[in-house]
Protein backbone atom coordinates (compact mmCIF):
# COMPACT_ATOMS: atom_id res chain seq x y z
CA UNK A 1 0.00 0.00 0.00
CA UNK A 2 2.73 2.41 0.98
CA UNK A 3 4.73 1.46 -2.08
CA UNK A 4 1.77 2.34 -4.30
CA UNK A 5 1.35 5.71 -2.66
CA UNK A 6 5.03 6.44 -3.16
CA UNK A 7 4.75 5.48 -6.78
CA UNK A 8 1.64 7.58 -7.38
CA UNK A 9 3.26 10.60 -5.79
CA UNK A 10 6.37 10.19 -7.89
CA UNK A 11 4.37 9.87 -11.09
CA UNK A 12 2.24 12.87 -10.17
CA UNK A 13 5.33 14.98 -9.55
CA UNK A 14 6.81 13.87 -12.85
CA UNK A 15 3.65 14.67 -14.79
CA UNK A 16 3.37 18.13 -13.25
CA UNK A 17 7.03 18.82 -13.95
CA UNK A 18 6.66 17.70 -17.53
CA UNK A 19 3.61 19.91 -17.85
CA UNK A 20 5.40 22.98 -16.51
CA UNK A 21 8.32 22.42 -18.81
CA UNK A 22 5.97 21.96 -21.73
CA UNK A 23 4.27 25.31 -21.10
CA UNK A 24 7.17 27.07 -22.79
CA UNK A 25 6.77 24.75 -25.78
CA UNK A 26 3.01 25.50 -25.81
CA UNK A 27 3.70 29.22 -25.80
CA UNK A 28 6.14 28.95 -28.68
CA UNK A 29 3.93 26.57 -30.68
CA UNK A 30 0.73 28.57 -30.26
CA UNK A 31 2.35 31.84 -31.26
CA UNK A 32 4.19 30.19 -34.14
CA UNK A 33 1.03 28.50 -35.41
CA UNK A 34 -0.87 31.77 -35.51
CA UNK A 35 1.97 33.61 -37.23
CA UNK A 36 2.51 30.85 -39.80
CA UNK A 37 -0.68 31.90 -41.60
CA UNK A 38 0.81 35.34 -41.96
CA UNK A 39 4.21 34.17 -43.14
CA UNK A 40 2.51 32.16 -45.87
CA UNK A 41 1.23 35.40 -47.37
CA UNK A 42 4.05 37.78 -46.61
CA UNK A 43 7.65 36.61 -46.59
CA UNK A 44 9.42 36.88 -43.26
CA UNK A 45 12.19 38.91 -44.89
CA UNK A 46 9.78 41.51 -46.17
CA UNK A 47 8.07 41.55 -42.78
CA UNK A 48 11.18 42.48 -40.82
CA UNK A 49 12.83 44.75 -43.39
CA UNK A 50 9.88 46.75 -44.66
CA UNK A 51 9.12 50.08 -43.07
CA UNK A 52 5.37 50.58 -43.52
CA UNK A 53 2.82 49.46 -40.95
CA UNK A 54 -0.63 50.26 -42.20
CA UNK A 55 -3.11 47.61 -41.11
CA UNK A 56 -6.21 49.54 -42.14
CA UNK A 57 -5.11 49.85 -45.77
CA UNK A 58 -5.88 49.58 -48.56
CA UNK A 59 -3.36 48.44 -49.49
CA UNK A 60 -2.64 46.63 -46.24
CA UNK A 61 1.05 46.98 -45.58
CA UNK A 62 2.42 45.12 -42.63
CA UNK A 63 6.13 45.29 -41.95
CA UNK A 64 7.80 46.15 -38.72
CA UNK A 65 11.36 47.35 -39.19
CA UNK A 66 10.51 50.74 -37.67
CA UNK A 67 8.87 49.04 -34.74
CA UNK A 68 11.78 46.67 -34.15
CA UNK A 69 14.13 49.67 -34.22
CA UNK A 70 11.86 51.50 -31.78
CA UNK A 71 11.86 48.52 -29.39
CA UNK A 72 15.65 48.25 -29.38
CA UNK A 73 16.18 52.01 -29.29
CA UNK A 74 14.00 52.61 -26.21
CA UNK A 75 15.71 49.76 -24.36
CA UNK A 76 19.18 51.01 -25.25
CA UNK A 77 18.36 54.54 -24.08
CA UNK A 78 16.99 53.05 -20.87
CA UNK A 79 20.14 50.99 -20.32
CA UNK A 80 22.41 53.92 -21.14
CA UNK A 81 20.74 55.96 -18.41
CA UNK A 82 20.44 53.17 -15.87
CA UNK A 83 23.88 51.60 -16.24
CA UNK A 84 26.06 54.33 -14.67
CA UNK A 85 23.58 54.81 -11.83
CA UNK A 86 23.27 51.07 -11.32
CA UNK A 87 27.01 50.39 -11.28
CA UNK A 88 27.58 53.29 -8.89
CA UNK A 89 24.96 51.94 -6.51
CA UNK A 90 26.34 48.41 -6.81
CA UNK A 91 29.83 49.67 -5.89
CA UNK A 92 28.49 51.45 -2.81
CA UNK A 93 26.42 48.42 -1.92
CA UNK A 94 29.29 45.94 -2.19
CA UNK A 95 32.24 47.96 -0.88
CA UNK A 96 31.20 50.88 1.29
CA UNK A 97 28.37 49.75 3.51
CA UNK A 98 27.78 47.67 6.60
CA UNK A 99 25.11 45.00 6.88
CA UNK A 100 22.30 47.29 8.04
CA UNK A 101 22.67 49.84 5.28
CA UNK A 102 23.03 47.02 2.79
CA UNK A 103 19.71 45.65 3.93
CA UNK A 104 18.14 49.11 3.62
CA UNK A 105 19.40 49.67 0.06
CA UNK A 106 18.37 46.17 -1.00
CA UNK A 107 14.94 46.75 0.52
CA UNK A 108 14.57 49.95 -1.46
CA UNK A 109 15.61 48.21 -4.66
CA UNK A 110 13.09 45.44 -3.95
CA UNK A 111 10.40 48.08 -3.59
CA UNK A 112 11.47 49.60 -6.91
CA UNK A 113 11.26 46.17 -8.55
CA UNK A 114 7.86 45.54 -7.00
CA UNK A 115 6.13 48.67 -8.27
CA UNK A 116 3.77 47.58 -11.07
CA UNK A 117 4.76 48.75 -14.52
CA UNK A 118 1.45 50.50 -15.08
CA UNK A 119 2.22 52.74 -12.10
CA UNK A 120 5.59 53.60 -13.68
CA UNK A 121 3.77 54.46 -16.87
CA UNK A 122 1.28 56.59 -14.95
CA UNK A 123 4.00 58.55 -13.15
CA UNK A 124 6.02 58.75 -16.36
CA UNK A 125 3.10 60.25 -18.21
CA UNK A 126 2.30 62.80 -15.52
CA UNK A 127 5.86 63.72 -14.54
CA UNK A 128 8.40 62.96 -17.29
CA UNK A 129 6.23 63.64 -20.33
CA UNK A 130 4.75 66.75 -18.74
CA UNK A 131 8.23 67.96 -17.76
CA UNK A 132 9.33 67.91 -21.40
CA UNK A 133 6.15 69.58 -22.55
CA UNK A 134 6.25 72.39 -19.99
CA UNK A 135 9.97 73.11 -19.73
CA UNK A 136 11.12 72.57 -23.29
CA UNK A 137 7.80 73.43 -24.91
CA UNK A 138 7.82 70.35 -27.10
CA UNK A 139 4.66 69.76 -29.05
CA UNK A 140 4.51 66.38 -27.41
CA UNK A 141 6.67 65.03 -24.61
CA UNK A 142 5.91 61.48 -25.62
CA UNK A 143 9.20 60.27 -27.07
CA UNK A 144 11.90 57.65 -27.11
CA UNK A 145 13.70 59.66 -24.45
CA UNK A 146 10.69 59.64 -22.08
CA UNK A 147 10.36 55.90 -22.62
CA UNK A 148 14.05 55.46 -21.90
CA UNK A 149 13.89 57.49 -18.71
CA UNK A 150 10.89 55.57 -17.37
CA UNK A 151 12.44 52.28 -18.40
CA UNK A 152 15.77 53.14 -16.76
CA UNK A 153 14.12 53.38 -13.35
CA UNK A 154 12.51 49.98 -13.88
CA UNK A 155 15.78 48.40 -14.98
CA UNK A 156 17.85 49.75 -12.07
CA UNK A 157 17.04 46.98 -9.57
CA UNK A 158 17.98 44.27 -12.09
CA UNK A 159 21.27 45.94 -12.96
CA UNK A 160 22.23 46.57 -9.35
CA UNK A 161 21.41 43.09 -8.11
CA UNK A 162 23.26 41.38 -10.97
CA UNK A 163 26.41 43.50 -10.52
CA UNK A 164 26.37 43.61 -6.75
CA UNK A 165 26.55 39.85 -6.25
CA UNK A 166 29.83 39.30 -8.04
CA UNK A 167 31.32 42.64 -6.99
CA UNK A 168 30.96 41.67 -3.38
CA UNK A 169 32.77 38.39 -4.05
CA UNK A 170 35.59 40.14 -5.87
CA UNK A 171 35.87 42.80 -3.19
CA UNK A 172 36.25 40.20 -0.46
CA UNK A 173 38.88 38.42 -2.46
CA UNK A 174 41.12 41.44 -3.01
CA UNK A 175 40.36 43.89 -0.22
CA UNK A 176 42.78 42.45 2.30
CA UNK A 177 45.78 42.14 0.03
CA UNK A 178 45.25 45.59 -1.43
CA UNK A 179 44.92 47.11 2.03
CA UNK A 180 48.11 45.33 3.08
CA UNK A 181 49.86 46.93 0.11
CA UNK A 182 48.62 50.35 1.18
CA UNK A 183 46.49 50.89 -1.90
CA UNK A 184 43.57 53.24 -1.37
CA UNK A 185 40.10 51.80 -1.57
CA UNK A 186 39.04 54.04 -4.45
CA UNK A 187 42.11 53.11 -6.50
CA UNK A 188 41.57 49.42 -5.86
CA UNK A 189 37.91 49.61 -6.91
CA UNK A 190 38.68 51.54 -10.07
CA UNK A 191 41.62 49.42 -11.18
CA UNK A 192 40.77 45.95 -9.91
CA UNK A 193 37.14 45.63 -9.00
CA UNK A 194 35.53 47.30 -12.00
CA UNK A 195 37.64 45.53 -14.65
CA UNK A 196 37.16 42.22 -12.86
CA UNK A 197 33.40 42.56 -12.83
CA UNK A 198 33.20 43.26 -16.56
CA UNK A 199 31.42 39.99 -17.19
CA UNK A 200 28.71 40.55 -14.61
CA UNK A 201 28.18 44.07 -15.93
CA UNK A 202 27.75 42.54 -19.37
CA UNK A 203 25.29 40.03 -17.93
CA UNK A 204 23.32 42.85 -16.33
CA UNK A 205 23.17 44.72 -19.66
CA UNK A 206 21.89 41.63 -21.46
CA UNK A 207 19.33 40.98 -18.72
CA UNK A 208 18.20 44.60 -18.82
CA UNK A 209 17.95 44.51 -22.61
CA UNK A 210 15.64 41.51 -22.39
CA UNK A 211 13.51 43.13 -19.72
CA UNK A 212 13.37 46.44 -21.53
CA UNK A 213 12.39 45.02 -24.88
CA UNK A 214 9.58 43.02 -23.35
CA UNK A 215 8.21 45.83 -21.20
CA UNK A 216 4.69 46.77 -22.20
CA UNK A 217 2.65 49.06 -20.02
CA UNK A 218 5.15 51.62 -18.78
CA UNK A 219 6.69 52.13 -22.20
CA UNK A 220 3.37 52.13 -24.02
CA UNK A 221 2.02 54.98 -21.94
CA UNK A 222 4.89 57.39 -22.64
CA UNK A 223 6.16 56.82 -26.19
CA UNK A 224 3.23 58.07 -28.24
CA UNK A 225 2.83 54.87 -30.28
CA UNK A 226 3.43 55.98 -33.86
CA UNK A 227 5.10 53.44 -36.15
CA UNK A 228 7.59 55.87 -37.68
CA UNK A 229 11.39 55.88 -37.85
CA UNK A 230 12.41 56.37 -34.23
CA UNK A 231 14.29 59.53 -33.27
CA UNK A 232 15.39 60.40 -29.75
CA UNK A 233 12.84 63.16 -29.32
CA UNK A 234 10.17 61.75 -31.60
CA UNK A 235 7.32 59.36 -31.07
CA UNK A 236 7.87 55.69 -31.63
CA UNK A 237 6.26 52.29 -31.25
CA UNK A 238 7.49 49.07 -29.65
CA UNK A 239 6.40 45.52 -30.42
CA UNK A 240 4.75 44.91 -27.02
CA UNK A 241 2.83 48.17 -27.19
CA UNK A 242 1.80 47.41 -30.75
CA UNK A 243 0.33 44.09 -29.66
CA UNK A 244 -1.35 45.47 -26.57
CA UNK A 245 -2.92 48.36 -28.45
CA UNK A 246 -4.04 46.71 -31.66
CA UNK A 247 -4.93 43.17 -30.61
CA UNK A 248 -8.28 44.27 -29.30
CA UNK A 249 -9.19 45.95 -32.60
CA UNK A 250 -7.92 43.26 -34.95
CA UNK A 251 -10.61 40.97 -36.25
CA UNK A 252 -9.89 37.35 -35.27
CA UNK A 253 -8.46 35.50 -38.27
CA UNK A 254 -7.69 38.60 -40.34
CA UNK A 255 -4.26 39.30 -41.76
CA UNK A 256 -3.80 42.06 -39.20
CA UNK A 257 -4.50 39.60 -36.39
CA UNK A 258 -1.92 37.15 -37.71
CA UNK A 259 0.58 39.96 -38.30
CA UNK A 260 0.37 40.87 -34.62
CA UNK A 261 1.16 37.28 -33.71
CA UNK A 262 4.02 37.37 -36.17
CA UNK A 263 5.47 40.46 -34.51
CA UNK A 264 5.07 38.73 -31.16
CA UNK A 265 6.92 35.77 -32.62
CA UNK A 266 9.78 37.98 -33.80
CA UNK A 267 10.02 39.58 -30.36
CA UNK A 268 9.99 36.19 -28.66
CA UNK A 269 12.76 34.82 -30.88
CA UNK A 270 14.90 37.90 -30.18
CA UNK A 271 14.34 37.50 -26.44
CA UNK A 272 14.97 33.75 -26.43
CA UNK A 273 18.31 34.41 -28.10
CA UNK A 274 19.10 37.12 -25.55
CA UNK A 275 18.17 34.82 -22.67
CA UNK A 276 20.18 31.93 -24.05
CA UNK A 277 23.12 34.32 -24.25
CA UNK A 278 22.54 35.39 -20.66
CA UNK A 279 22.43 31.78 -19.50
CA UNK A 280 25.82 31.11 -21.05
CA UNK A 281 27.40 34.31 -19.70
CA UNK A 282 26.16 33.38 -16.23
CA UNK A 283 27.40 29.80 -16.52
CA UNK A 284 30.83 31.02 -17.53
CA UNK A 285 30.81 33.45 -14.63
CA UNK A 286 30.54 30.69 -12.04
CA UNK A 287 33.56 28.79 -13.28
CA UNK B 1 47.32 65.21 -8.22
CA UNK B 2 45.53 63.56 -11.11
CA UNK B 3 44.98 60.52 -8.93
CA UNK B 4 43.29 62.74 -6.35
CA UNK B 5 40.99 64.27 -8.94
CA UNK B 6 40.03 60.86 -10.28
CA UNK B 7 39.31 59.68 -6.77
CA UNK B 8 37.07 62.62 -6.07
CA UNK B 9 35.20 62.23 -9.32
CA UNK B 10 34.73 58.56 -8.58
CA UNK B 11 33.38 59.29 -5.12
CA UNK B 12 30.99 61.91 -6.42
CA UNK B 13 29.72 59.47 -9.02
CA UNK B 14 28.93 56.65 -6.63
CA UNK B 15 27.43 58.91 -3.96
CA UNK B 16 25.30 60.68 -6.54
CA UNK B 17 23.99 57.49 -8.06
CA UNK B 18 23.09 55.96 -4.71
CA UNK B 19 21.31 59.09 -3.55
CA UNK B 20 19.50 59.28 -6.87
CA UNK B 21 18.03 55.82 -6.24
CA UNK B 22 16.80 56.97 -2.82
CA UNK B 23 15.36 60.17 -4.23
CA UNK B 24 13.50 58.36 -7.02
CA UNK B 25 11.85 55.93 -4.63
CA UNK B 26 10.85 58.57 -2.09
CA UNK B 27 9.61 60.91 -4.81
CA UNK B 28 7.47 58.25 -6.48
CA UNK B 29 5.82 57.18 -3.27
CA UNK B 30 5.21 60.70 -2.02
CA UNK B 31 3.83 61.67 -5.42
CA UNK B 32 1.26 58.89 -5.38
CA UNK B 33 0.39 59.27 -1.71
CA UNK B 34 0.00 63.03 -1.69
CA UNK B 35 -2.07 63.13 -4.86
CA UNK B 36 -4.11 60.05 -4.17
CA UNK B 37 -4.89 60.46 -0.48
CA UNK B 38 -7.71 62.93 -1.09
CA UNK B 39 -9.60 60.55 -3.35
CA UNK B 40 -9.70 57.63 -0.96
CA UNK B 41 -12.99 57.40 0.81
CA UNK B 42 -15.43 54.77 1.91
CA UNK B 43 -17.46 55.37 -1.21
CA UNK B 44 -14.43 55.12 -3.51
CA UNK B 45 -13.39 51.79 -2.02
CA UNK B 46 -16.77 50.11 -1.75
CA UNK B 47 -18.93 51.18 -4.66
CA UNK B 48 -19.15 50.47 -8.38
CA UNK B 49 -17.72 52.85 -10.96
CA UNK B 50 -20.37 55.22 -12.30
CA UNK B 51 -20.70 58.19 -14.54
CA UNK B 52 -20.24 58.85 -18.19
CA UNK B 53 -17.63 57.90 -19.39
CA UNK B 54 -17.58 54.93 -17.07
CA UNK B 55 -15.25 55.46 -14.14
CA UNK B 56 -15.38 59.24 -13.92
CA UNK B 57 -17.45 58.92 -10.76
CA UNK B 58 -18.09 56.27 -8.17
CA UNK B 59 -15.61 53.74 -6.86
CA UNK B 60 -13.43 50.81 -7.73
CA UNK B 61 -14.81 47.96 -5.63
CA UNK B 62 -15.20 45.42 -8.50
CA UNK B 63 -11.62 46.15 -9.60
CA UNK B 64 -10.26 45.46 -6.12
CA UNK B 65 -12.17 42.18 -5.86
CA UNK B 66 -11.22 41.23 -9.43
CA UNK B 67 -7.54 41.84 -8.82
CA UNK B 68 -7.54 39.80 -5.63
CA UNK B 69 -9.32 36.89 -7.32
CA UNK B 70 -6.94 36.96 -10.29
CA UNK B 71 -4.03 36.88 -7.88
CA UNK B 72 -5.53 33.94 -5.99
CA UNK B 73 -6.07 31.82 -9.11
CA UNK B 74 -2.60 32.68 -10.42
CA UNK B 75 -1.00 31.72 -7.11
CA UNK B 76 -2.82 28.39 -6.86
CA UNK B 77 -2.04 27.43 -10.46
CA UNK B 78 1.58 28.54 -10.34
CA UNK B 79 2.46 27.13 -6.94
CA UNK B 80 1.17 23.62 -7.70
CA UNK B 81 3.39 23.47 -10.78
CA UNK B 82 6.32 25.29 -9.22
CA UNK B 83 6.48 23.22 -6.04
CA UNK B 84 6.18 19.96 -8.00
CA UNK B 85 8.95 20.97 -10.36
CA UNK B 86 11.17 22.02 -7.49
CA UNK B 87 10.56 18.74 -5.64
CA UNK B 88 11.30 16.78 -8.78
CA UNK B 89 14.55 18.63 -9.41
CA UNK B 90 15.81 18.37 -5.85
CA UNK B 91 14.62 14.93 -4.73
CA UNK B 92 13.86 12.81 -7.78
CA UNK B 93 15.93 13.89 -10.73
CA UNK B 94 19.24 12.11 -10.84
CA UNK B 95 20.52 13.17 -14.23
CA UNK B 96 22.62 16.33 -14.28
CA UNK B 97 21.79 16.85 -17.92
CA UNK B 98 18.02 16.83 -17.38
CA UNK B 99 18.45 19.23 -14.49
CA UNK B 100 20.44 21.64 -16.59
CA UNK B 101 17.91 21.42 -19.41
CA UNK B 102 15.01 22.19 -17.08
CA UNK B 103 16.90 25.10 -15.58
CA UNK B 104 17.58 26.49 -19.05
CA UNK B 105 13.90 26.19 -19.95
CA UNK B 106 12.80 27.92 -16.77
CA UNK B 107 15.32 30.69 -17.34
CA UNK B 108 13.94 31.19 -20.84
CA UNK B 109 10.42 31.17 -19.50
CA UNK B 110 11.18 33.91 -17.02
CA UNK B 111 12.49 35.94 -19.95
CA UNK B 112 9.33 35.64 -22.04
CA UNK B 113 7.70 39.06 -21.78
CA UNK B 114 4.28 39.27 -20.20
CA UNK B 115 2.62 40.57 -23.36
CA UNK B 116 3.65 37.40 -25.22
CA UNK B 117 2.08 35.36 -22.42
CA UNK B 118 -1.01 37.50 -22.88
CA UNK B 119 -1.04 36.65 -26.59
CA UNK B 120 -0.62 32.98 -25.72
CA UNK B 121 -3.47 33.12 -23.23
CA UNK B 122 -5.61 34.91 -25.79
CA UNK B 123 -5.19 32.37 -28.57
CA UNK B 124 -5.06 29.21 -26.45
CA UNK B 125 -7.43 29.86 -23.56
CA UNK B 126 -9.75 32.61 -24.73
CA UNK B 127 -10.22 31.45 -28.33
CA UNK B 128 -9.26 27.78 -28.69
CA UNK B 129 -10.55 26.50 -25.36
CA UNK B 130 -13.47 28.90 -25.55
CA UNK B 131 -13.07 30.22 -22.03
CA UNK B 132 -13.62 33.76 -23.23
CA UNK B 133 -12.30 36.82 -21.46
CA UNK B 134 -12.64 35.52 -17.96
CA UNK B 135 -11.22 35.24 -14.51
CA UNK B 136 -9.89 31.77 -15.24
CA UNK B 137 -8.11 32.72 -18.49
CA UNK B 138 -6.46 35.72 -16.87
CA UNK B 139 -5.59 33.77 -13.73
CA UNK B 140 -3.88 30.98 -15.63
CA UNK B 141 -1.99 33.44 -17.82
CA UNK B 142 -0.73 35.27 -14.75
CA UNK B 143 0.09 31.89 -13.21
CA UNK B 144 2.33 31.04 -16.15
CA UNK B 145 4.01 34.40 -15.66
CA UNK B 146 4.86 33.89 -11.97
CA UNK B 147 5.66 30.17 -12.22
CA UNK B 148 9.42 30.60 -12.83
CA UNK B 149 9.66 33.09 -10.02
CA UNK B 150 8.13 30.74 -7.43
CA UNK B 151 9.98 27.71 -8.77
CA UNK B 152 13.42 29.29 -8.43
CA UNK B 153 12.79 30.39 -4.84
CA UNK B 154 11.22 27.10 -3.71
CA UNK B 155 14.05 25.12 -5.25
CA UNK B 156 16.59 27.29 -3.46
CA UNK B 157 14.81 26.67 -0.15
CA UNK B 158 14.65 22.93 -0.71
CA UNK B 159 18.35 22.77 -1.57
CA UNK B 160 19.22 24.64 1.59
CA UNK B 161 17.52 21.99 3.75
CA UNK B 162 20.16 20.24 5.81
CA UNK B 163 21.16 17.19 3.75
CA UNK B 164 22.13 15.16 6.82
CA UNK B 165 18.58 15.34 8.21
CA UNK B 166 17.18 13.98 4.95
CA UNK B 167 19.83 11.26 4.77
CA UNK B 168 19.17 10.26 8.37
CA UNK B 169 15.48 9.96 7.58
CA UNK B 170 16.18 7.74 4.56
CA UNK B 171 18.61 5.65 6.61
CA UNK B 172 15.86 4.95 9.13
CA UNK B 173 13.83 3.49 6.31
CA UNK B 174 11.39 6.38 6.18
CA UNK B 175 9.84 6.77 2.75
CA UNK B 176 10.47 9.76 0.50
CA UNK B 177 6.90 11.00 0.62
CA UNK B 178 6.73 10.78 4.40
CA UNK B 179 10.07 12.57 4.70
CA UNK B 180 8.77 15.32 2.45
CA UNK B 181 5.53 15.83 4.33
CA UNK B 182 6.71 15.45 7.88
CA UNK B 183 10.25 16.72 7.74
CA UNK B 184 10.97 18.95 4.80
CA UNK B 185 7.71 20.85 4.35
CA UNK B 186 7.47 21.90 8.00
CA UNK B 187 11.03 23.20 7.71
CA UNK B 188 10.39 25.15 4.51
CA UNK B 189 6.77 26.18 4.79
CA UNK B 190 7.45 29.79 5.79
CA UNK B 191 9.87 30.31 2.93
CA UNK B 192 7.49 28.75 0.43
CA UNK B 193 4.51 30.79 1.59
CA UNK B 194 6.60 33.94 1.52
CA UNK B 195 7.74 33.21 -2.04
CA UNK B 196 4.15 32.64 -3.15
CA UNK B 197 2.91 35.84 -1.51
CA UNK B 198 5.62 37.91 -3.19
CA UNK B 199 4.84 36.37 -6.56
CA UNK B 200 1.16 37.07 -5.93
CA UNK B 201 1.94 40.74 -5.56
CA UNK B 202 3.84 40.64 -8.81
CA UNK B 203 0.86 39.01 -10.55
CA UNK B 204 -1.53 41.53 -9.13
CA UNK B 205 0.36 44.50 -10.53
CA UNK B 206 0.73 43.08 -14.03
CA UNK B 207 -1.53 44.59 -16.63
CA UNK B 208 -0.12 43.32 -19.92
CA UNK B 209 -1.19 39.65 -19.61
CA UNK B 210 -4.75 40.49 -18.64
CA UNK B 211 -5.49 43.17 -21.24
CA UNK B 212 -6.25 40.43 -23.74
CA UNK B 213 -7.36 37.62 -21.46
CA UNK B 214 -9.48 38.90 -18.59
CA UNK B 215 -9.91 42.58 -18.02
CA UNK B 216 -12.78 44.68 -19.30
CA UNK B 217 -13.60 48.33 -18.77
CA UNK B 218 -16.60 47.60 -16.65
CA UNK B 219 -17.93 44.44 -15.06
CA UNK B 220 -19.70 43.79 -11.78
CA UNK B 221 -18.08 41.67 -9.09
CA UNK B 222 -17.57 38.31 -10.89
CA UNK B 223 -20.14 35.61 -10.18
CA UNK B 224 -18.19 32.66 -11.54
CA UNK B 225 -14.69 31.99 -12.77
CA UNK B 226 -15.97 32.29 -16.33
CA UNK B 227 -17.08 35.90 -16.07
CA UNK B 228 -14.94 38.83 -17.16
CA UNK B 229 -13.50 41.02 -14.43
CA UNK B 230 -12.20 44.47 -13.71
CA UNK B 231 -8.65 44.74 -12.42
CA UNK B 232 -6.84 47.60 -10.72
CA UNK B 233 -3.85 47.93 -13.09
CA UNK B 234 -6.08 47.81 -16.16
CA UNK B 235 -8.52 50.26 -14.62
CA UNK B 236 -5.64 52.63 -13.91
CA UNK B 237 -4.48 52.32 -17.50
CA UNK B 238 -7.92 53.06 -18.88
CA UNK B 239 -8.47 56.02 -16.57
CA UNK B 240 -5.18 57.64 -17.64
CA UNK B 241 -4.95 56.42 -21.21
CA UNK B 242 -8.42 57.58 -22.14
CA UNK B 243 -8.10 60.66 -19.96
CA UNK B 244 -11.29 59.83 -18.05
CA UNK B 245 -10.45 61.10 -14.61
CA UNK B 246 -7.04 62.00 -13.25
CA UNK B 247 -8.30 62.22 -9.70
CA UNK B 248 -9.74 58.69 -9.79
CA UNK B 249 -6.52 57.48 -11.43
CA UNK B 250 -4.43 58.81 -8.52
CA UNK B 251 -6.78 57.06 -6.12
CA UNK B 252 -6.60 53.77 -8.04
CA UNK B 253 -2.80 53.93 -8.16
CA UNK B 254 -2.68 54.56 -4.42
CA UNK B 255 -5.03 51.66 -3.65
CA UNK B 256 -2.96 49.35 -5.87
CA UNK B 257 0.26 50.41 -4.18
CA UNK B 258 -1.26 50.03 -0.71
CA UNK B 259 -2.51 46.51 -1.42
CA UNK B 260 0.92 45.55 -2.76
CA UNK B 261 2.54 47.11 0.30
CA UNK B 262 0.30 45.02 2.56
CA UNK B 263 1.16 41.87 0.60
CA UNK B 264 4.86 42.63 0.92
CA UNK B 265 4.56 43.32 4.63
CA UNK B 266 2.76 40.00 5.11
CA UNK B 267 5.52 38.23 3.23
CA UNK B 268 8.19 39.98 5.30
CA UNK B 269 6.35 39.10 8.52
CA UNK B 270 6.21 35.45 7.51
CA UNK B 271 9.94 35.54 6.91
CA UNK B 272 10.41 37.22 10.26
CA UNK B 273 8.36 34.58 12.12
CA UNK B 274 10.50 31.92 10.56
CA UNK B 275 13.66 33.55 11.90
CA UNK B 276 12.06 33.75 15.35
CA UNK B 277 11.36 30.03 15.23
CA UNK B 278 14.92 29.12 14.50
Amino acid sequence: MRKIREKIFEILIKILTAFSVLILAFVVIFIFKESLTFFKEVSIWKFITGRKWNPLGPPEELSILNIICGTVYVSLVGIAIALPIGIGTAVVLSCYTNENIKRLIRGILDILAGVPSVVYGFIGLLVVVKFFEVNFSFASGESVLSGGIVLSVMLLPFIVSTCDESMEKIYREYSQSSRALGVSKGYMIRNILLPASKRSILASVVLALGRGMGETMAVMMVIGNAPIIPRLLGKTQTIPSLIALEMGMAEVGSLHYHALFASGFVLMIMLLIINGLLYFIKNKMDI
Amino acid sequence: MRERLKDNLFRTWIVLSTSLVFIIVVYMFLYIFINGAGTISREFLFSDPKGMPMGSEGGIFPAIVGSLLLMLIACVFASILAISTAIYLVFYCSSERVKRLIHLIIQCMSGVPSIILGLFGYTSLVLHLGLGRSLISGGITLGVMIFPYIQVRVEKTLIEVDKSVVDASYALGVSKVYTLYKLIFPMCKFDIVSAITLAGGFAMGAAAPIILTAAVIFAPVPESIFSPVMALPFHLYILTGEGISLEKAYGTALVLMLILLIINIISALINFTRKEHE
